[in-house]
């Protein structure tokens, strides 16, 4: 009876010496693999916008808005992504809903980001149809051979983007020596006026192929779209690791016949077609006290000049002047649809530079990610700033603090952003 | 004259006669741990200072002496991630970012004490030769040299039981022998089809002091794969294995 109070008593204080084995229990249920799956995240993201009321961009987008000095949006997002898989094949989808409370009103978006069969008949061959992104280049920021994705958003490139509906394939051959693997990935996307409008011209069937080649441990791609919808290009890209904490890659893009849409100050438009080449290269590069330094160089061939961006500016204070005066605003709405997918692209001038310093959980604070990236246009030396926090401790939740400046002169490209500084609290929970 | 010359001949012979010897334990080690092309599972847990944990487990594949590969079953916020590792190629595929990033062996996907290199174990012969044998009681002590500075730690001192040739100890020490972290071995467990290890690996490290990080094994399997299985084209689709 001693020893059964005594062991009661032992549990009840000190349950951890009794049950030493059991602190770790690896249980086997978590590892069973299940036919189908379901995950996402839900997220809350607010934003303050500190406006700058004299740069150009604010006229021409907020000309007819009363918002204050400080604009104010409310984000909420869902992404959901599930899967059912049966023999050598699977079905997978993720779909993506955001609604948005702002100084513009109410908005909201479901989109389908994915959402495709692939069937495996081996490890190295599968077929994939539906939409789906394919996820080309090496560039963190900036990828300007991917020529079969959307764009990135260098402010936040790790960001899930919607795919385009295609067909594709992938084969894969390994081997020994120099050359450690081949793989090839055709693929063929529609374009017409239901499916894919927003990848080019409409009424074609495009072809794009990347060739991936694992030689002498760099990373080499080859790639190619063609087909109509947009013009011919060819692109390339490579990566290697120098040191083992020392990583350079590049990507060069050739495109063909290139047609760039600008306007003059008074107003006419112009298109100008030529052969534009883009490239990137970068490093990354981790020190030995754990601080991370992604740097990049970017060309962008389609981009805007000095004297290109200027006269659009130029153009903008003139429309808004002559709305000022008479309410005419016929000037402004020429400029914003000139805007979209023109000069409205993200960084739509001719050369960057990206650079992003994290520090991985300095005083031994786990799971905490302060950085700080700068993207620089390097044409009009003007800047944005952001300094970012990062908590991720407790799981399944991610905490981000950022903040960003924007900096510049008169007529450039930072400096004539509608807002000065941003700053966005934004908490997700995966589940 | 030809005494010393004996002895002299002998002690410059023993050296090399000791380290081919050394490599061979540590050939024995390599294979007692794990067969040389399998499939496991791993949870790791980091446990900080004032007891909070966190857990992740992950699914990995190995072929022969340079191709390892693993992807993340939970928690739901690392679900899908998968890590390649080709001699000493790491990439990093991130379902969201998309295609795979490299990374370095001094980084950690996990956070915590375990780095890359310690949660994308390579055998113990293709990185290191064992410069040194000492034998203490029932234990073998094999002081280990990178063949290369490209692996993460340029030497490591490993405790080997004389018994079953299974490490109790290693401490991971840079080229001026600082101690970078110690990894314990513990629980052996048989895991069928002869495979009988340590079903615990315990961590902790002077550079985060009062942190631990553990990663436990389960399920580990003889298995073939084809060469494909580790390429970058392939690591979206690794959960196709399980």
């Amino acid at each position: 009876m001693r020893l059964l109070i005594l062991f009661v008593f032992m549990i009840v204080l000190f349950p951890r010496l009794i049950f030493a084995e059991s602190e770790y229990i690896f249980d086997l249920d978590e590892i069973e693999k299940k036919p189908y799956s379901f995950g996402g995240y839900v997220e809350a993201r607010p934003v303050f916008l500190g406006f700058d009321k004299d740069a150009v961009l604010h006229k021409l987008k907020l000309y007819d808005q009363d918002e204050g000095d400080i604009g104010q949006e409310y984000n909420a997002a869902l992404q959901i992504d599930g899967s059912y898989e049966k023999g050598i094949a699977k079905l997978y989808t993720k779909i993506n809903a955001d609604i948005q409370q702002s100084y513009l009103g109410w908005s909201d978006k479901t989109s389908i980001f994915e959402g495709y069969l692939s069937v495996k008949p081996s490890s190295s061959f599968s077929i994939n149809v539906g939409k789906k992104t394919l996820k080309w280049g090496k560039g963190y920021a900036w990828t300007p051979a991917a020529f079969v994705d959307r764009t990135k958003n260098p402010d936040d490139p790790e960001l899930a983007l919607e795919g385009f509906i295609s067909l594709s394939a992938d084969y894969i051959k390994s081997f020994s020596g120099p050359l450690k693997t081949v793989s090839f990935t055709p693929a063929v996307i529609p374009v017409y006026d239901d499916i894919n409008d927003d990848f080019g011209e409409t009424d074609h069937v495009n072809f794009a192929g990347k060739l991936y080649l694992l030689l002498y441990d760099t990373d080499i791609d080859f790639m190619v779209l063609a087909g109509g919808s947009k013009t011919t290009r060819f692109g390339f890209d490579f990566s290697r690791n120098i040191t083992t904490n020392f990583e350079i890659h590049g990507e060069f893009a050739f495109i063909n016949n290139f047609e760039k849409k600008f306007i003059n100050s008074a107003g006419d438009t112009f298109i100008k077609e030529y052969d534009a080449n883009s490239y990137l290269f970068g490093i990354r590069y981790l020190t030995k006290l754990d601080t991370t330094f992604i740097v990049e160089y970017y060309h962008n061939g389609t981009g805007f000049n000095d004297g290109e961006i200027e006269d659009y500016f130029s153009f903008i204070n003139t429309a808004y002047a002559a709305y000022a005066s008479s309410g005419n605003d016929s000037g402004l709405r020429k400029a914003l649809n000139l805007t979209e997918g023109n000069y409205g692209r993200i960084n739509p001038m001719k050369d960057y530079l990206y650079a992003r310093v994290s520090q991985k959980e300095p005083f031994n604070i786990l799971y905490f990610t302060p950085s700080l990236t700068g993207i620089f246009n390097v044409n009009d030396k003007s800047f944005s700033l952001s300094p970012e926090f990062l908590y991720t401790g407790i799981t399944n939740l991610e905490l981000r603090l950022k903040t960003s400046f924007l900096i510049g002169e008169s007529d450039s490209e930072y400096g004539e952003k509608q807002n000065d500084y941003r700053a966005e609290f934004r908490v997700r929970y995966y589940f | 004259m030809v005494k010393i010359l004996f002895v002299f001949m002998s002690l410059i012979l023993a050296v090399p006669a000791y380290a081919a010897d050394g490599n061979e334990l540590l050939e024995q080690v390599d294979r007692n741990l794990n067969p040389e092309s399998y499939e496991s599972y791993k949870k790791l847990i980091n446990i900080e200072p004032d007891g909070s944990r966190k857990e992740f487990v992950l699914f990995t594949v190995k072929k022969g002496k340079d191709k390892v590969a693993a992807m993340f079953i939970s928690p739901a916020s690392e679900k899908g991630r998968s890590t390649l590792r080709l001699d000493e190629n790491m990439w990093l595929y991130i379902p969201n970012v998309g295609k795979p990033i490299r990374i370095t062996s001094l980084q950690s996907v996990v956070g915590g004490v375990f780095n890359n290199a310690d949660i994308l174990r390579l055998d113990y012969t293709s990185e290191y030769n064992v410069e040194q044998v000492e034998e203490n009681g029932d234990e073998y002590l094999l002081h280990l040299k990178a063949k290369t500075n490209t692996v993460a730690y340029d030497k490591l001192k490993m405790w080997v039981n004389r018994d079953n040739m299974l490490p109790s100890k290693i401490e991971s020490l840079t080229e001026d022998l600082m101690l970078i972290k110690t990894l314990y071995f513990k629980e052996i467990k048989d895991f069928g089809g002869g495979i009988v290890r340590p079903s615990v690996i315990e961590t902790d490290s002077p550079l985060y002091k009062d942190y631990k990080s553990v990663m436990i094994f389960a399920k580990i399997k003889e298995k073939k794969f084809n060469d494909e299985v580790f390429t970058l084209t392939f690591m979206p689709n690794m959960d196709s294995l399980r």
